[in-house]
């Protein structure tokens, strides 16, 4: 699993840095430009370890905001199920809101909270939240009609044990879910760094585009592909523990 | 109390929200006593819709439904399953009322599924599954109890030693059985309440079956006559 991720990214980000060198050798572009594979290479000797700080950084709050978003989406998706005002309301919001792109309030965020931690959580857990929302509700609102008609029939449904069917049902569809939102939880994180963050990989971006150093840009890219494709191969991981844990019990 | 168990229709019309076919028109008809009774009909007359209608599931229809003495209506069908996270054991042991936790082996015994009470739900045959899915509706407390099918898949010996136990444990309740087996409703059910086109007047036709039991004979000519009467009244 782990091999296969890193490898899909290898193909892609050298096939990426194939294209740039063919476009910079084909029009004769300056180094200044497109830097040299050496240059490239020299860059990444000495930006390397400084910039895998940064993507740690990076991971760590994109781990977190995931986690929170997560947490907002299962609480709001078992409240969006009930057939009730408050589910319909929460539904019919969540599906209008998740239209509205989050990069576009980040400026707001920063300004209320500044440039800190808290602006880069809260950005990243909204840009994962309305995707998991919208499919949590989507599984939690799905009666298995075929499991929940005995606990229906002999009065035994609670909205936990209804809550536990659906999400045992769905299991596979959720760990999906989960692991596809990974990435934009990274994505969400990289892009509030970079919008206004004062830290984070994001922010080492935004410092290479404003001094034009495509080198430092592409060590970059390879340190966040590298970190995306082990956090979702941990997340995959994660998931399929504990789907046979939850056949075997 | 039980021999007075009565359950009448009256005057029942039925369309699905959003269809303009209705598919019961000023239908009437009644039930009485405990013991087996059959809804038999061709697929698509309107039998689960009926049985739903009944346990209370389908509202919104027009018309009376009465019971006298039946307190409790259970509904099952075949293609209900266990949630896959307990075993069958454990999902009996945790679903039975108290009162009826010492019935669980012997019901399970007398269905013959001893072997997969260890077993997971998904990993039961069909048959097996749907009789499981019986023996946990017949540890419930319940009146009336419609069984939509649920003997399907189980060979016709198991069947008939199933149904037979069935008669002979509750004596006291009532049975709603819907089948397309026109010999094992004839045999075994004391009433078959035939369910008809609605075109046709009028769309309930009761016959008296042969209501086979451990302490009632089967009458081989009786019950080829009770058949051809429940294959006449479609």
């Amino acid at each position: 699993m782990l091999s296969r991720r890193i490898y899909q990214f290898f193909i892609i980000y050298f096939l990426g840095i194939t294209v740039l060198f063919l476009i910079k050798y084909v029009l004769n572009l300056s180094d200044y430009v497109i830097p040299s594979p050496l240059e490239i290479w020299q860059t990444g000797r000495h930006v390397f370890i400084r910039y895998l700080v940064n993507v740690i950084d990076t991971l760590s709050i994109a781990v977190l905001g995931h986690l929170l978003s997560i947490c907002l989406a299962t609480i709001v998706g078992i409240v969006g199920r009930l057939t009730i005002w408050v589910g319909s309301f929460i539904r019919v919001a969540a599906y209008n809101i998740q239209a509205y792109p989050i990069v576009a309030v980040a400026p707001i965020i920063f300004i209320l909270l500044g440039d800190g931690l808290s602006s880069r959580l809260l950005i990243t857990a909204m840009i994962c939240y309305f995707p998991l929302l919208l499919s949590f509700i989507g599984i939690f609102s799905e009666p298995v009609t075929e499991i929940e008609h005995f606990y229906e029939a002999t009065m035994r449904m609670n909205w936990r044990l209804q809550v536990k069917i659906r999400a045992f049902e769905n299991i596979g569809k959720i760990t999906t879910v989960i692991v596809g939102s990974g990435t934009l939880a990274i994505v969400g994180t990289i892009v509030s760094e970079f919008i206004a963050a004062n830290a984070g990989i994001g922010h080492s971006i935004r410092m290479a585009l404003y001094q034009s150093d495509l080198a430092k840009i592409l060590v970059a890219l390879f340190l966040i592909g590298i970190c995306t494709s082990l956090y979702l191969v941990c997340l995959e991981r994660l998931g399929l523990v504990v789907q046979k844990r939850l056949q075997s019990t | 109390m039980s021999k007075n168990m009565l359950l009448e229709c009256r005057d029942m019309s039925f369309k699905y929200p959003g269809s303009t076919a209705e598919v019961f028109k000023n239908m009437s008809y009644r039930i009485s006593g405990p013991g087996f009774h059959a809804l038999f009909g061709p697929s698509g007359v309107g039998k689960t819709t009926l049985a739903k209608m009944i346990s209370g599931e389908i509202k919104g229809f027009s018309g009376d439904i009465s019971m006298h003495a039946i307190r409790r209506v259970l509904y099952t069908y075949n293609l209900e399953r266990i949630p896959g996270w307990s075993t069958v054991g454990v999902h009996l042991e945790t679903t039975t009322p108290e009162s009826n936790k010492e019935k669980i082996n012997q019901l399970v015994s007398s269905f013959g599924m001893e072997a997969c009470i260890n077993s997971r739900f998904s990993q039961l045959s069909l048959g097996q599954q749907n009789r499981i899915n019986l023996a946990r509706y017949l540890l419930q407390e319940f009146d009336l109890l419609i069984m939509d099918e649920s003997l399907a898949n189980v060979d016709e010996v198991t069947k008939e030693n199933i149904i037979l136990m069935i008669k002979a444990a509750f004596p006291d309740r009532c049975f709603l059985y819907i089948s397309h087996n026109v010999a094992e409703v004839a045999k075994f059910c004391k009433q078959i309440l035939v369910l008809r086109s609605q075109h046709k007047s009028p769309q309930t036709l009761s016959i008296l079956g042969q209501n086979h039991s451990n302490t009632k004979a089967l009458i081989k000519q009786d019950l080829e006559h009770t058949m051809l009467e429940v294959v006449n009244a479609f």
